[in-house]
C-alpha cells in the first residue's frame, strides 16, 4: 500500500508540474572537437609582420578550403607570415573567443577573423580592436562598430545578380514579356540568412524588373540540406507546375538538386540558375542545349583582400569603407571564357 | 500464514490495519480531488492568461507600428524643413551650399548631401559609390516633397541604413534634393520598449516582392537582414495558413493596416501591419508573442501552485498525524475491549463473537476447538499465592499463543480455562501443536526463592477437542462437546488431552493421558489437599 501511495504521490506531483508548466524543452550539446593552436601555412620569416586568421570551418568545407588557399597566396603575394586556426563547428564562438586572446598574446600585427556568432563575438572584437591589434572581418560581419574593415559577399547583391540572369537567361530561349511562366525556387534551409538575403533579393530584383506575366511560384520548396531532397523538390516542381521554366537554386545543395533533375529528365525548356559551380551545374553550363548559369562568391579575394588591408592598416592607412562586398560573378556559356571567370573558377 | 501474536486477531475480524487501510483509500481520493481541483484552477488561470494576451497583444502591436510610422513621419519632417531651410538660402552656387551643409555634424544621420536638376551628386567619393549600387539617384527623383530608400547596408559603417531624399530649390527656382543616411537602428531604438525588451519583432515588408528587413526582434544577429515573408510563412502551423493569405491580401489590396493570429508550433503570436505613407508598397509589421506579456500572469500562476502545493502538503502532515494518534487510542480501546488483561489474549466477551463470526465463514476445511485447563490451579493460588498463580496464567497464556495464534484464536474463557478456536480440523497439527503444549507447559518455572515449595510444582494442563462440522455445527454444540472430553480427560486424571467421540463408550479415544497417569498422581501429593473435584459440573453451568 505504501509503495502505492508513493506512486501515487509521484504521478500526482508530475500532473501537477505538467500542468503547471506550458511546455518544456530539451537541450543536447554535441561535443565539439576544441579550436586547435595556431599554426604557420606559409614559411616564416624574420622581420615579416604576422597575420592571424580565425576561421570557421578548418577542415572538409570546400568554401573554407578555398579561403585557406586565399590566405596562404596572401602571405607569399603581400611578404607576410600567415598562422591559422579556427572552430570546427560554425557554432564554437568560444574557441574563436579564446583564439583572439591567444593571437594577442602571440603578438599578432593583425587578426582576420570570419565570426562564428555576429553578436556573441561582437565585445571580444571590440576588446582587442581597442587595445591596438587591427581587426579584420571576412565572411560575416559583427555587430559592433569596432573593426576596421569587413569583406564579404553582399548576399542580396547577389540575389538579384541571379534573378537578373534568369530574366537574361529566359529572355534568351525566347519568352516574351507577355507570355505567362513561372519561375521555381528551392532553398536548402528557412533560418539561415545568407540564403535568405539572397532570396529576398532575387525577389527584390524580380518584382521590379521582370514582366508581371512572369511569376515566382509562392510555393518556396526546402530541402534541408539533403541533395535527395533537393532531387525531389525539383522533381516536384516540374511535375506541379506545367508553365515551369525557370528555377533558382540560391545555394549549392539546392542548386544540385535542380541541375541534376533538369539533366535526367532532358528539360532543356527550363533555365537553371544556382550558386556555386557544382558539377551537375557546369555539366549543363557545358551542354549547349541546356540553359543554365552559376553566381559566384569570391571567397579568395576575401583572404587576399583582408591581408592587404591588414598590411595596409599597420602601416596607417585608413580604410576607406568598412563594408566591402567582395562581389559574385556570374558564369555562363557567354561568360565561362572570359578571363575573369577562368581565374574565379580556378579559385573556386 | 503471518504470524499474529495478539490471540490470534487476524482471525477475530478486530484487525486494526483495516482502519489503516480505510485511511489511506480517504487520503488518496482526497488527494485526487486536491488534484482536480488544482489543475482546473490552473486550467483556467492558463485560458485566462491567453484570452488577456491575445487581447492585449493586437493592441500593443498596433500602438507599436503606429509608434513606427510616427518616427518615419519625425524623421521625414526633419529632412523637409532642413530642405526648406536650405531652399530659403536661394543658393546660386550648390557646391557652396554642400560644403556648408557637410560640416553640419550629427549622430543621428551617417551622411547628408545634395543633388542638383543635372543629376550631379555633391557627395564624398563613397557615398557616390552608394548612390550607384544601390540606384539611389532614380529613388531621389521621386521626391517630391520626399522619398525614401529600401534599407540597404551601407559600405561606410556596414551597418544597415536608408537613405531620404526631399525636393528643395535653389538659383532662383532650380529643382535640387536633400539627401540624408539613417541608420536603420534609429528605427529601432525609437521603437524600442523596455517592458517588451527583445520580445517585440518589427519589420519594414515589401508586399509585392514579399522581402522583409527586420528593424527590432529576438535575434539582434538578424537585425538588419533581409528575408522572406514566403520563407518565414512556412514556419506557421497549417490551419492557421489561410488567415495569413487573406491578412496578406488585404497588404496586397492596399489596405491601411490589419492583424493576424497564427500559431507557430504551440506558440501564440499577434501580427500587425500598417502602411508607410512615404514608402508606396511598403509596410510596418509588428509581431508579439502572447507569451511575451504573461510573465506576470505567469509568477501570479506560480504563486498560486506554490501556496496550493504547501497547503496540500499542510494538509496531508496533518491528517497523517491525526491518523496515527486516532489508530494509537482506537487500538487502545480496542485491545481495553478485546484483550483479557492479565494474559493479553482474547476475552470471553470477544471470543464469543469472532468465534462466531469464523465458524459462520467456514465450509470445507473445518475447523476445531480445543478447551484447556490449568491443572490443580486453584491450589496454586491458595497455597503459592494469587501472584504465582497470575504467573502460571500469564506463561500458559503466552506458550498458547505461541503455538496457536497462527492457525486460530486463543481465549481466557475465565478463571484458569482457556478456549481455542482453530481454522483447522486436522487432527495431526491439533495433536502436535498439543504435544509441544505439553512441553512448554512442563516447562513453566514457578519456582520462588523465598517459598522452597514453589520448587517441586510442575504446571500441567487437561484439554479436550472437539470438530467442525464433525462433532458440532455451532459454537454452542463444539464447546459441549470440547468440554465433554475435557471431562473424559479430567476423569483419566489430568494432564493430558483428548478427542470427543460421538459414541463415549465404544469410540472415545483419549490420547496421551496414560503415559501422564503417574506424573498425575504424584502432582496430587504435592498439592495435597481436594484436588480431585470434578470440574464438569461448573462445565455444564457455563453451557
Amino acid at each position: 500500500m505504501k509503495k502505492r501511495m508513493i506512486s501515487f504521490l509521484c504521478g500526482a506531483v508530475m500532473m501537477f508540474s505538467s500542468c503547471a508548466a506550458d511546455r518544456s524543452a530539451k537541450n543536447d550539446t554535441p561535443e565539439i572537437a576544441p579550436a586547435p593552436d595556431f599554426y604557420p601555412i606559409t614559411e616564416i620569416k624574420e622581420g615579416r609582420k604576422n597575420i592571424y586568421f580565425i576561421l570557421k570551418i578548418l577542415e572538409g568545407s570546400s568554401y573554407w578550403d578555398v579561403i585557406i588557399n586565399g590566405a596562404k597566396a596572401s602571405g607569399d603575394l603581400y611578404d607576410c607570415n600567415i598562422y591559422l586556426s579556427g572552430s570546427n563547428v560554425e557554432t564554437d564562438w568560444q574557441g574563436q573567443q579564446r583564439l583572439l586572446d591567444d593571437a594577442e598574446k602571440a603578438g599578432a600585427d593583425a587578426v582576420v577573423l570570419a565570426p562564428d556568432d555576429s553578436v556573441k563575438l561582437s565585445e571580444k572584437i571590440a576588446e582587442v580592436h581597442e587595445r591596438g591589434t587591427p581587426v579584420i572581418l571576412i565572411d560575416t560581419i559583427a555587430n559592433t562598430e569596432e573593426y576596421d574593415v569587413c569583406y564579404m559577399t553582399d548576399n542580396l547583391i547577389a540575389g538579384q545578380y541571379a534573378a537578373k540572369e534568369m530574366i537574361a537567361q529566359l529572355t534568351a530561349m525566347g519568352k516574351q514579356p507577355n507570355e505567362y511562366l513561372q519561375v521555381g525556387i528551392q532553398v536548402g534551409a528557412t533560418t539561415s540568412l545568407t540564403i535568405s538575403e539572397r532570396l529576398a533579393g532575387f525577389l527584390q530584383y524580380w518584382t521590379d524588373n521582370a514582366p508581371s506575366d512572369w511569376e515566382v511560384i509562392n510555393d518556396i520548396k526546402c530541402n534541408d540540406g539533403d541533395v535527395e531532397k533537393a532531387k525531389k523538390c525539383a522533381a516536384e516542381l516540374m511535375d506541379g507546375y506545367p508553365d515551369l521554366c525557370g528555377v533558382f537554386g540560391p545555394n549549392n545543395g539546392s542548386s544540385v538538386g535542380f541541375a541534376s533533375t533538369v539533366r535526367e529528365r532532358g528539360r532543356t525548356d527550363i533555365a537553371v540558375i544556382g550558386f556555386d559551380y557544382c558539377d551537375d551545374l557546369a555539366a549543363l553550363i557545358d551542354d549547349s542545349s541546356y540553359t543554365a548559369s552559376s553566381i559566384l562568391q569570391r571567397q579568395y579575394y576575401m583572404s587576399i583582400y583582408a591581408t592587404e588591408s591588414a598590411l595596409k592598416i599597420i602601416n596607417g592607412e585608413s580604410p576607406k569603407k568598412k563594408f566591402v562586398d567582395t562581389g559574385v560573378i556570374v558564369i555562363n556559356p557567354e561568360t565561362i571564357n572570359t578571363p575573369e571567370a577562368q581565374e574565379a573558377l580556378k579559385n573556386s | 500464514m503471518k504470524k499474529e501474536n495478539n490471540s490470534g486477531l487476524a482471525y477475530s475480524g478486530f484487525e486494526p490495519a483495516k482502519s489503516t487501510v480505510s485511511f489511506l483509500r480517504t487520503l488518496t481520493v482526497f488527494l485526487i480531488i486536491c488534484l482536480i481541483a488544482v489543475t482546473v484552477m490552473i486550467a483556467l488561470i492558463n485560458r485566462l492568461i491567453k484570452q488577456h494576451d491575445k487581447e492585449l497583444t493586437a493592441e500593443i502591436c498596433s500602438l507599436v507600428s503606429e509608434k513606427v510610422n510616427n518616427s518615419i513621419d519625425h524623421l521625414t519632417g526633419s529632412v523637409e524643413n532642413l530642405s526648406s531651410v536650405l531652399s530659403a538660402q536661394n543658393a546660386s552656387d550648390l557646391q557652396q551650399l554642400y560644403d556648408e551643409l557637410k560640416r553640419t555634424k550629427s549622430e543621428k544621420f551617417i551622411s547628408l548631401g545634395l543633388v542638383d536638376c543635372d543629376n550631379n551628386i555633391y557627395a564624398t567619393d563613397t557615398e557616390i559609390e552608394e548612390f550607384e549600387k544601390w540606384h539611389l539617384l532614380e529613388i531621389s527623383k521621386f521626391a517630391d516633397p520626399v522619398s525614401i530608400s529600401s534599407p540597404y547596408r551601407s559600405g561606410l559603417n556596414g551597418q544597415p541604413v536608408f537613405t531620404m531624399f526631399s525636393k528643395l530649390t535653389y538659383s532662383g527656382g532650380k529643382s535640387g534634393r536633400l539627401f540624408v543616411t539613417y541608420p536603420l537602428s534609429e528605427i529601432q531604438s525609437i521603437a524600442y520598449t523596455a517592458s517588451l525588451d527583445n520580445k517585440v519583432e518589427i519589420w519594414l515588408m515589401n508586399a509585392a516582392s514579399n522581402n522583409i528587413i527586420q528593424c527590432a526582434g529576438v535575434n539582434k544577429y538578424s537585425l538588419g537582414s533581409w528575408a522572406s515573408a514566403l520563407i518565414q510563412m512556412k514556419e506557421i502551423n497549417e490551419e492557421d495558413k489561410p488567415d495569413y493569405f487573406s491578412w496578406k491580401e488585404k497588404m496586397n489590396n492596399g489596405e491601411d493596416n490589419a492583424s493576424l493570429v497564427y500559431h507557430i508550433n504551440k506558440e501564440l503570436y499577434t501580427q500587425v501591419f500598417s502602411s508607410i505613407k512615404i514608402m508606396k508598397g511598403w509596410y510596418i509589421v509588428v509581431r508579439l508573442p502572447s507569451s511575451s506579456l504573461s510573465d506576470t500572469m505567469v509568477k501570479f500562476r506560480y504563486t498560486v501552485m506554490g501556496f496550493s502545493g504547501v497547503l496540500f502538503l499542510a494538509t496531508v502532515v496533518l491528517l497523517i498525524i491525526y491518523h496515527r494518534r486516532e489508530t494509537k487510542e482506537k487500538l487502545l480501546l480496542e485491545n481495553l475491549s478485546i484483550l483479557d488483561p492479565l494474559t493479553s489474549v482474547m476475552n470471553r466477551r470477544a471470543f464469543d463473537i469472532s468465534a462466531e463470526e469464523l465458524l459462520s465463514k467456514k465450509s470445507r476445511n473445518g475447523a476445531a476447538l480445543i478447551f484447556l485447563d490449568i491443572d490443580y490451579f486453584k491450589q496454586v493460588n491458595d497455597q503459592y499465592g494469587h501472584e504465582t498463580g497470575d504467573k502460571v496464567l500469564r506463561e500458559f497464556s503466552a506458550a498458547l499463543n505461541d503455538l496457536f495464534s497462527d492457525i486460530g484464536i486463543v481465549s481466557r474463557y475465565g478463571g484458569d480455562e482457556f478456549v481455542v478456536l482453530l481454522d483447522t480440523a486436522s487432527r495431526d497439527i491439533i495433536n502436535e501443536k498439543l504435544e509441544q503444549l505439553t512441553v512448554r507447559t512442563k516447562a513453566i518455572n514457578i519456582f520462588d526463592e523465598d517459598d522452597p515449595r514453589t520448587g517441586s510444582f510442575r504446571v500441567s494442563f487437561s484439554a479436550g477437542a472437539a470438530q467442525y462440522p464433525r462433532n458440532a455445527r455451532d459454537l454452542k454444540g463444539l464447546m459441549a462437546c470440547s468440554d465433554d472430553a475435557l471431562y473424559i480427560v479430567k476423569q483419566k486424571g489430568r494432564n493430558g488431552y483428548g478427542w470427543y467421540t460421538d459414541s463415549k463408550d465404544k469410540d472415545y479415544s483419549y490420547e496421551g493421558i496414560k503415559a501422564a497417569e503417574d506424573a498425575a498422581r504424584a502432582q496430587k501429593k504435592n498439592i495435597g489437599g481436594k484436588h480431585s473435584r470434578s470440574k464438569k459440573q461448573s462445565s455444564k453451568k457455563k453451557k
